[in-house]
């Protein structure tokens, strides 16, 4: 049999606040004379979800925020109820959907503990023989006479987690609350997590934006994305899936953030006309792969001719860390700019960076130092690459390995 | 109906666990405690003894400090669990939201919570009983089941009440000045004594006197206060012709309230 059946599940909520007198009389008044009414409009927070999931099995739920995934763990903890569609769960439900929910200040810890418990569903007798030991998880044994109203918010959270996790039930519902406290803590909770999850035959549902975890706990994972199931798989396709999604939302974001951050100043002799990203094929592109050349190409127009002047060109990220910058000052014989419409190449033989979006920034100044031109954010690129994004590391730089005399490239 | 009651027994523990909370909650860091339970009715009793003594009611050979301290036991112990019932689903929000339990718990536990004062009020009562020298007889076997009586009255109110209160919150507005006016359309102050002397045997409004006494006893607490003096105080078991107006009002009463706060749950967490 199993544990949780969800078939055609659709949850919609009405947008919008409750109206007001008036406008309930007016729609009432149209309905009694037949007339349509203007109703609030609705969103649909899940969209037809199926998924079976069978006694024991271990399942991951990933989605970016707003995909539905509490809305969808609400269903299956019984707190609201589908538009339509069904949710059949067949054994007892520990929900951990918040960490320390109805944590009464005035209480003080232990009182706290009793009241948790009970309204999670434990007996007085099963809290006595385990309070002992929620305390000491939380590492409050010198605290726990005295009101949760001065404890720190660490602590708090702490008991909030122990008292959480010492329930037992058939399903276990995970939500993405388990890296609480310092270091130290989160440890010990991941632990503890993991210990539930792996004991006796326990159908787990797991919610995290910790991909690694997912892939490292769960048999198999779930991708929800506007309230729908966009893949139901073993996690490591559904992860790979996850990644290039959010990679794309991630670039598409800091883009419209770099169009808002376009900043120039400078004395009107120099206009900057149009800056191209030219691949290694020479042709305009918005995209560029991390091992191919690329070209920043600039064209600007100047009121008048200039002697040897600076012109700067440089890359720097979406939040201003500079990367790479090169001036025309550096050229031996330092060339001149007439008046009239110039352009500058500057080409790079790869751009050693992670896959992500960069910019582009142009300063120029006359053979005095005065400054003509500067501004930042004039242009965005992203950069691909075969390698995931994630990992402790801005460069990319081509790597050769040598273990015992072997060389590996990567 | 009966497996109603009988999956609400499952969840006794956790009844009396949130009522202790509200309790200690209540009485943390009030010095006195428990003693401001009994604040309100022995105020209201001196009030009403004060007032009295210029109005000039009528309240046979006994003693009217007694006789309305005996009303106001019942009447604070509705009053509270009604008012405090339609505010208990509203005042959860935040368990309502995490986790699942039958609702109809909050209201429950309210009453619950009243349930203890009155008890308290049972010992002031037994002191002043004793003061003025009343001794119960066999009568008072009927106090628990007026209280039983009661608890149904006011959950009649405070499950239609603490719904309705999720989705407008005017509920929580209008009831306490809708029970403030009940009161006195409750013999709290008066005797039902006095109503019946007017009403029936000097026909006061006429053709109209019976009517009225039937609408005056189709207010459950008319009974409930009647019958719980009478029964104390004057021997008395409770007088049928009284409570029964507003026992069909409440056996009808109740159901659908419970219908309409089940059916309203459903919602409570995408709605609160």
């Amino acid at each position: 049999m199993s544990s949780i059946e969800v078939k055609h599940l659709t949850k919609e909520y009405q947008l919008g606040a409750l109206t007001n007198i008036k406008d309930n009389a007016l729609n009432l008044l149209k309905r009694l004379q037949g007339k349509p009414v203007v109703e609030r409009k609705h969103f649909r927070a899940l969209d037809d979800i199926n998924f079976t999931i069978e006694k024991g099995e271990i399942v991951g739920l990933i989605g970016t925020n707003g995909a539905g995934k509490s809305t969808l763990l609400k269903h299956l903890a019984k707190i609201t109820t589908p538009t339509s569609g069904k949710v059949i769960v067949n054994g007892s439900v520990a929900p951990l959907i918040e960490v320390g929910a109805g944590f009464v200040p005035d209480l003080t810890g232990r009182e706290n503990i009793y009241l948790n418990c009970s309204i999670l569903g434990l007996s007085r007798k099963e809290t006595d023989a385990k309070i002992d030991e929620i305390i000491e998880f939380a590492e409050l044994e010198e605290f726990i006479d005295t009101p949760v109203k001065r404890y720190s918010s660490g602590m708090s959270v702490r008991l909030g987690f122990s008292v959480a996790t010492s329930i037992d039930a058939d399903i276990l519902i995970v939500d993405e609350v388990l890296a609480v406290g310092d270091l130290a803590f989160q440890r010990k909770c991941f632990e503890r997590i993991e210990n539930l999850i792996k004991g006796d035959n326990k159908t787990v549902l797991l919610v995290s934006h910790n991909i690694r975890q997912i892939e490292r706990l769960c048999s198999r994972a779930i991708l929800l994305d506007h309230g729908k199931v966009l893949s139901d798989a073993p996690p490591s396709d559904v992860s790979e899936l996850y990644y290039k999604r959010s990679n794309k939302q991630i670039q598409k974001r800091q883009k419209q953030l770099a169009a808002q951050n376009i900043t120039t100043k400078g004395t009107g002799e120099m206009k900057l006309l149009d800056i191209e990203i030219l691949n290694k094929h020479g042709n305009p592109v918005d995209e560029v792969n991390c091992e191919d050349s690329l070209t920043i190409r600039v064209k600007f127009e100047l009121e008048s001719d200039f002697e040897a002047p600076e012109l700067v060109i440089g890359t720097h990220r979406t939040d201003f860390v500079y990367l790479s910058s090169s001036s025309t000052a550096l050229i031996e014989d330092r060339p001149s700019f007439k008046k009239g419409i110039n352009t500058a190449d500057y080409c790079l033989s790869y751009f050693p960076m992670v896959p992500g979006v960069y910019c582009v920034r142009v300063a120029f100044f006359d053979k005095n130092g005065r400054q003509i031109f500067h501004g930042e954010t004039l242009k965005t690129f992203t950069l691909t690459g075969e390698k995931k994004a994630a990992g402790m590391r801005t460069m990319e730089l081509p790597t050769t390995w040598c273990i015992d005399g072997i060389k590996h490239r990567v | 109906m009966f497996s109603t009651v009988k999956n609400l027994f499952a969840y006794r523990e956790l009844v009396l666990v949130l009522a202790w909370k509200n309790i200690a909650v209540r009485y943390k860091q009030a010095y006195m405690g428990l003693a401001w339970a009994v604040m309100k009715p022995l105020m209201l009793m001196l009030i009403f003894t004060l007032v009295k003594s210029f109005v000039g009611i009528d309240s046979g050979d006994i003693p009217y400090p007694l006789l309305v301290f005996a009303a106001l036991m019942p009447w604070i112990f509705f009053q509270e669990s009604a008012s405090e019932g339609v505010n208990s689903v509203v005042a959860h929000t935040a368990l309502i939201k995490k986790i699942y339990f039958p609702r109809e718990i909050f209201p429950l536990v309210s009453m619950t919570t009243k349930l203890l004062e009155l008890g308290i009020g049972f010992c002031i009562l037994a002191a002043m009983m004793a003061f003025y020298g009343y001794i119960p007889t066999t009568t008072a076997i009927w106090v628990p089941l007026i209280i039983l009586y009661t608890m149904l009255v006011a959950l009649t109110i405070s499950l239609f009440g603490s719904a309705v209160n999720v989705y407008f919150r005017d509920m929580s507005q209008a009831l306490p000045v809708a029970l403030s006016l009940l009161m006195y359309a409750s013999p709290v102050i008066y005797p039902l004594a006095l109503v019946k002397k007017t009403l029936l045997e000097q026909q006061a409004a006429g053709d109209w006197s019976n009517t009225l006494y039937t609408i005056y006893t189709l207010n459950p607490l008319a009974g409930i206060i009647d019958s719980f003096q009478g029964c104390l105080f004057r021997n008395e078991a409770p007088d049928m012709s009284v409570i029964l107006p507003g026992m069909i009002a409440t056996l009808i009463l109740l159901p659908l309230s419970y219908l309409y706060f089940k059916r309203a749950e459903a919602y409570f967490a995408d709605v609160i």
